[in-house]
């Protein structure tokens, strides 16, 4: 019983300290920052990287069927 | 004033303050900006109750959804590796998805009780459509090893064809559109993306003074960047002449199956009408032969039926927001979802959030809550928005009172449909799809374009936003039209010039500037806020 007490104090502790950081974080926006000078220009910088196909090479088939029902 | 008094006094104020947060007057929101970001130093403090609110139900509970939503889309845990291998494959979805909170903060910066409330239900119903949608795109997908069976059960259409046109084989398949996502949220929530993709259409050798959007929606392609989700594809003309160049590029990219089925200008026309109804069936030969599967009648009587439950209360809303002082949802809030929403389709979430939403209306007009106290016009927005700012209003109602009410985008399908006969039912759903953005007023003609006025009059509203798409051939034909009957009729109207998506052309800040220039030349009017009147957001998202 003395154990399961414990474990719910912690538990409660360590929620109500992740709560204020989280309210924390919403409070300076945090989340926007590390977003906008973290995370963001890395993945942009990824993109740029990226290989992509030319489009200018892929053939532009004209000979598909007409798709017409009502005639 | 004794100087116990004055102490007094001061702690009284900064107790309300703390609780209720501050008066309008006194918040100087500009002042949270940081320099050309759009970041915050810190959020707004909107009294006790209200920020609790905000971090709790808006910030706290969204992130959590933004998570779930993907498992629940996504398949449970097994969506999670799909999301992120997603993430790294596409540009829209990693730039966008990430500060989709900033978005909220945008839209909803001032707002309280409930109208901010309202409005974040709005918010959270497109954010959780998107997930299921682009996770829909991904589990199907098959550049990032998406799944075979999905594939074949995934038909495209262009963000303009309604999916009502899909509704007889919901119970099978699910269509997700080729360009609300990548495109048109993306413009919403992050505008540098978009950008990307106007210069690779560009990059080919294509002009650049089509419409901006024609030219992103090709660049999507031409960057390899749209999922292969779809063994076929419906496309329309996004019922804008200029979009039918986009088709043929889009055509030659994605070498599928294609149906077209352009909306037409005069669809007043009665033989118009029995045309685009004939072309629904044969969009339906269409889609059977390519599926293997037959329609399903119960099922599109179904959707329809729910549809025009959406519709019915949408009507319910216009009626609060054109007769009284009580309707509880910003301007951005009711023009995002109400376009997303019916032209998205019959879909569970915009059940459940009008359900949370009638609550919160009701609640208002019986106790005559305010939830935009300090309106000194209401405002019609007309024509097509700048995507990369439509949360101006809410910025327009902090800086200036100005309360957008209603927009042209929000009165396009002003319809239900009826399911009485199949006769009535194709009539119907032929014009509701003739009734596509755009066309129904923007490029539909003098007689619906100039709508307007009896729209001004039955929403009460004394002064026009009026949207000036700087590269849309066809509203620019209209605008000394415009001119003069705003003169004759002695209306205030603001134009506001942009280039839809793309913020290189008029920014945030020049509008903002237009904006203010009007409310204090023409109007004499003084800021209520004048920390909002000047501020750099031009890096931001």
């Amino acid at each position: 019983m003395k154990n399961v007490l414990k474990a719910l104090k912690i538990l409660f502790l360590a929620c109500t300290g992740l709560y204020l950081v989280l309210f924390l974080v919403y409070w300076f926006d945090l989340d926007g920052k590390a977003l906008f000078y973290g995370v963001e220009p890395f993945l942009k910088n990824h993109y740029d990287k990226m290989k992509r196909k030319d489009p200018l090479e892929v053939v532009y088939k004209t000979d598909t069927p007409n798709y017409e029902y009502n005639k | 004033m004794s100087e116990k008094t004055s102490v007094l006094n001061k702690a009284k104020k900064l107790a309300s303050d703390f609780w209720n947060g501050k008066p309008h007057e006194e918040r100087r929101l500009g002042d949270l900006y940081l320099d050309k970001t759009g970041l915050y130093k810190h959020r707004e403090w909107r009294g006790f109750k209200d920020t609790m609110y905000y971090f709790n139900m808006i910030w706290l509970y969204n992130y959590g959804h933004m998570v779930t939503d993907i498992m629940k889309y996504g398949g449970g845990l097994k969506g999670l590796p799909l999301f992120l291998k997603g993430v790294w494959r596409y540009r829209w979805l990693g730039q966008t998805y990430l500060p989709v909170m900033h978005w909220y903060d945008r839209g909803l910066e001032g707002m309280r009780g409930e109208g901010l409330r309202a409005s974040a239900w709005h918010y959270r119903a497109m954010t959780s459509e998107t997930i299921r949608q682009f996770m829909r795109m991904l589990a199907a997908d098959q550049k990032t090893g998406g799944s075979k069976e999905l594939y074949d059960r995934t038909p495209a259409h262009d963000e303009t064809v309604w999916g009502g046109i899909f509704y007889p084989w919901r119970d099978r398949m699910d269509d997700v559109p080729l360009q609300m996502i990548p495109y048109f949220v993306t413009c919403h929530v992050n505008n540098h993306v978009v950008l990307n993709y106007i210069d690779a259409a560009q990059s080919i050798g294509l002009p650049g003074d089509p419409c901006p959007m024609c030219q992103a929606e090709c660049g999507i392609f031409l960057q390899d960047d749209v999922p292969e989700y779809y063994p076929f594809v419906i496309t329309s003309n996004e019922a804008c002449d200029g979009s039918v160049g986009t088709s043929v590029i889009q055509d030659w990219m994605m070498d599928r199956p294609l149906f077209a089925m352009p909306q037409p200008m005069q669809f007043d026309d009665p033989l118009v009408q029995e045309h685009c109804a004939r072309e629904i069936e044969e969009c339906w030969k269409f889609i059977e032969e390519q599926s293997g599967m037959p329609m399903n009648m119960d099922e599109l009587k179904k959707h329809l039926e729910e549809q025009n439950e959406l519709q019915r209360f949408e009507w319910e809303k216009w009626d609060v927001a054109a007769n009284t002082d009580y309707y509880p949802i910003n301007g951005v809030a009711q023009a995002l979802y109400r376009i997303y929403q019916s032209q998205d389709g019959n879909r569970e979430i915009w059940h459940e959030t009008d359900k949370k939403v009638r609550k919160i209306l009701e609640k208002c007009v019986e106790k005559k809550i305010n939830s935009f106290p300090k309106t000194r016009h209401r405002v019609i927005a007309w024509s097509c928005a700048p995507l990369y700012y439509s949360h101006w209003c809410t910025w327009a109602y902090n800086c200036w009172g100005l309360n957008c009410i209603i927009n042209m985008d929000s009165l396009m399908f002003d319809m239900t449909i009826r399911t009485d006969t199949y006769e009535n039912m194709l009539m119907d759903m032929a014009l509701y799809h003739e009734w596509a953005p755009m066309r129904r007023m923007a490029v539909g003609g003098m007689h619906h374009i100039f709508e307007l006025w009896e729209n001004m009059e039955k929403f009460h509203c004394d002064m026009v936003m009026m949207y000036d798409q700087l590269q849309c051939k066809g509203m620019q034909g209209v605008h000394g039209l415009f001119e003069d009957e705003f003169r004759a009729r002695d209306i205030h109207a603001i134009w506001m010039p942009h280039a839809l998506p793309d913020k290189r052309t008029v920014s945030r800040s020049e509008i903002r500037g237009i904006i203010n220039d009007y409310m204090t030349t023409i109007m004499h009017e003084k800021p209520l806020d004048p920390t909002l009147l000047e501020f750099d957001d031009s890096e931001g998202w």
